[in-house]
């Protein structure tokens, strides 16, 4: 679905570039994770997958980007926005400011698409019910909290039935709760064989839902492979890249011969449990 | 959050469901028809006849009534004062107060000035309280009006007023490190920089984002667009724009025949 080879790519106006050979490949259906610390070019990635990169930000791109069969440098942006959703950090700059309420808000991207009306109102009712917003429906979009204020803005991608959902931090500003309600409609999602590429730092979810992880450090790929081992990897530390307390934890317990050394280190705290857990049995 | 920048009061009346061209169409005929129109009292017959009743037949006249005096009462406080006393080539004198003297000449040029921005204001007002924006853009936009133009429009209604609340934050975070944004003028203007500084910046990163938002909804994917809202229009109306745009055509020649 995705397939990238040796990409670099630097913005304008800077020397450096923000991602540097990055090659990597997403299935149709994969949900995959990207984590690194801040500057690492996790929104830069983002931006390539959905075509923002190069036809919004100029800059200098070398390298091959296919997206859903399409290579995004000989496409325009009006095309590849067709089959890439992008969902990103502030949800309040995500909100149009062309409509009202909630509602319209949501068909926004109907209307441009030019989809006839009665079509548009049987999409935009099914969306709202996914994401569980419909009682908003007649609310200003902007007297919202800002997990609703996302959830409308992921909605409202949704609504345009994209083949990839991108998310660059979709939590990142938001409350737990917040962060609960927008993790579960992306997890239906993916149930759903939606293929998704999510930035995030909150490695306990990304442990819990995504197939796949990669992590970048100053631009380039550090690590990429199931979570499990990305997320336990001793790497990411070094390279500024939170981990789970779970993970820190067990290891230093390992270091204390308190965890069993032929287990992987947990990430979550299930796993941890049952780690812990079995080791006291296994000591009894 | 209640605060925005339109006027629109939302209740069920004939007038609220008008087609917003129509109205459109009809605000600007009587403000044309008011200025160039036959008669000292045109003005004045135009504000009582037609809209006085439109406030009444879209349920609109408190806000209508409430508003146009707080908009209007001291501008023409000020007019009348002025245009009595000192209007040129005033001969008769109706009043002499001290070294003034208040002449016909110039209550009669107040008067009719007054009335002509009365149905200036007032014509907005029935337009603006019983349309809302959104429907006026929709129609806009099916009638042709380019829809950058139409975003510009709307989003600046809805943005205008998180950008005065974004100013705020600002302050109230200027003023908890110690600025001091009261006291005298130079403090004040003095004050003004660390508050503007911000606020103009991160509304440019605001801008880039939102870009990118709406082009993420195929904002400028080229092809024909379509619209959620519908708004009614019937034949009927379109004559009865024909009509008021015939009523201006004839006011114009009245000014040149009469």
């Amino acid at each position: 679905m995705i397939d990238i080879q040796d990409l670099t790519y630097t913005y304008p106006a800077t020397d450096s570039p923000a991602l540097k050979n990055v090659s990597l490949k997403v299935e149709e259906g994969e949900f995959v994770a990207i984590i690194g610390a801040n500057g690492a070019g996790k929104s830069t990635l983002c931006y390539t997958i959905a075509g923002f990169i190069p036809h919004f930000f100029a800059g200098t791109l070398n390298g091959k980007v296919e997206v859903a069969g399409i290579e995004s440098q000989h496409s325009t942006l009006q095309e590849l926005v067709l089959n890439v959703g992008l969902v990103f950090q502030n949800p309040f700059n995500q909100i149009s400011g062309a409509k009202f309420t909630v509602y319209e808000e949501i068909a926004f991207g109907l209307e441009n698409l030019g989809i006839p009306r009665e079509e548009m109102i049987k999409r935009v009712d099914k969306v709202m019910a996914l994401t569980g917003i419909t009682d908003l429906a007649k609310r200003s979009p902007y007297a919202l909290s800002g997990g609703q204020q996302q959830r409308v803005a992921l909605a409202s991608i949704l609504v345009m039935e994209p083949k990839i959902l991108v998310l660059d931090e979709p939590t990142s500003q938001l409350d737990p709760i917040g962060t609960r309600e927008v993790f579960q409609v992306i997890k239906e999602m993916s149930n759903r064989g939606m293929t998704v590429v999510m930035a995030e730092h909150k490695v306990e979810w990304i442990a819990e839902f995504t197939d796949k992880v990669i992590a970048l450090s100053r631009g380039e790929v550090l690590l990429q492979g199931p979570p499990a081992e990305v997320l336990t990897s001793p790497l990411l530390p070094q390279h500024g890249i939170g981990i789970s307390r779970y993970t820190a934890v067990a290891r230093r317990a390992r270091e204390e011969n308190l965890w069993p050394a032929a287990l992987p280190l947990p990430v979550t705290l299930d796993d941890a449990v049952a780690g812990f857990v079995g080791g006291l049995e296994n000591a009894h | 959050m209640r605060e925005r920048l339109f006027l629109y009061i939302d209740r069920d009346s004939p007038l609220h469901r008008l087609n917003p061209f129509t109205k459109l169409v009809l605000t600007f005929a009587l403000i044309l028809i008011a200025f160039l129109g036959p008669g000292y009292y045109l003005a004045t017959a135009i504000f009582i006849l037609i809209l006085i009743p439109l406030s009444f037949w879209g349920r609109i006249w408190r806000e209508f009534v409430s508003t146009s005096l707080r908009l209007l009462l001291p501008f023409f406080g000020f007019l009348f004062v002025m245009q009595s006393l000192f209007y040129p080539g005033g001969q008769t004198v109706l009043v002499n107060l001290w070294i003034f003297s208040v002449k016909a000449e110039g209550v009669g040029f107040a008067y009719l000035t007054a009335t002509r921005i009365l149905v200036v204001v007032a014509s907005f007002l029935v337009f603006l309280l019983s349309t809302h924006p959104s429907t006026l853009m929709t129609d806009l936009a099916r009638r042709g009006l380019p829809s950058p133009l139409i975003y510009v429009i709307v989003s600046t209604l809805q943005i205008i007023p998180q950008m005065r609340v974004k100013a705020e934050t600002i302050i109230d975070a200027q003023r908890s490190r110690g600025l001091d944004t009261q006291g005298s003028l130079r403090k004040r203007v003095r004050a003004l920089l660390p508050l503007v500084g911000p606020l103009v910046f991160s509304s440019l990163v605001d801008v880039e984002e939102r870009a990118i938002a709406i082009e993420a909804r195929a904002f400028s994917a080229k092809r024909p667009k379509t619209s959620l809202v519908e708004v009614p229009d019937s034949r009927a109306q379109m004559i009865a724009r024909w009509v008021f745009v015939g009523i201006v055509l004839l006011a114009i020649g009245s000014r040149i025949w009469l």
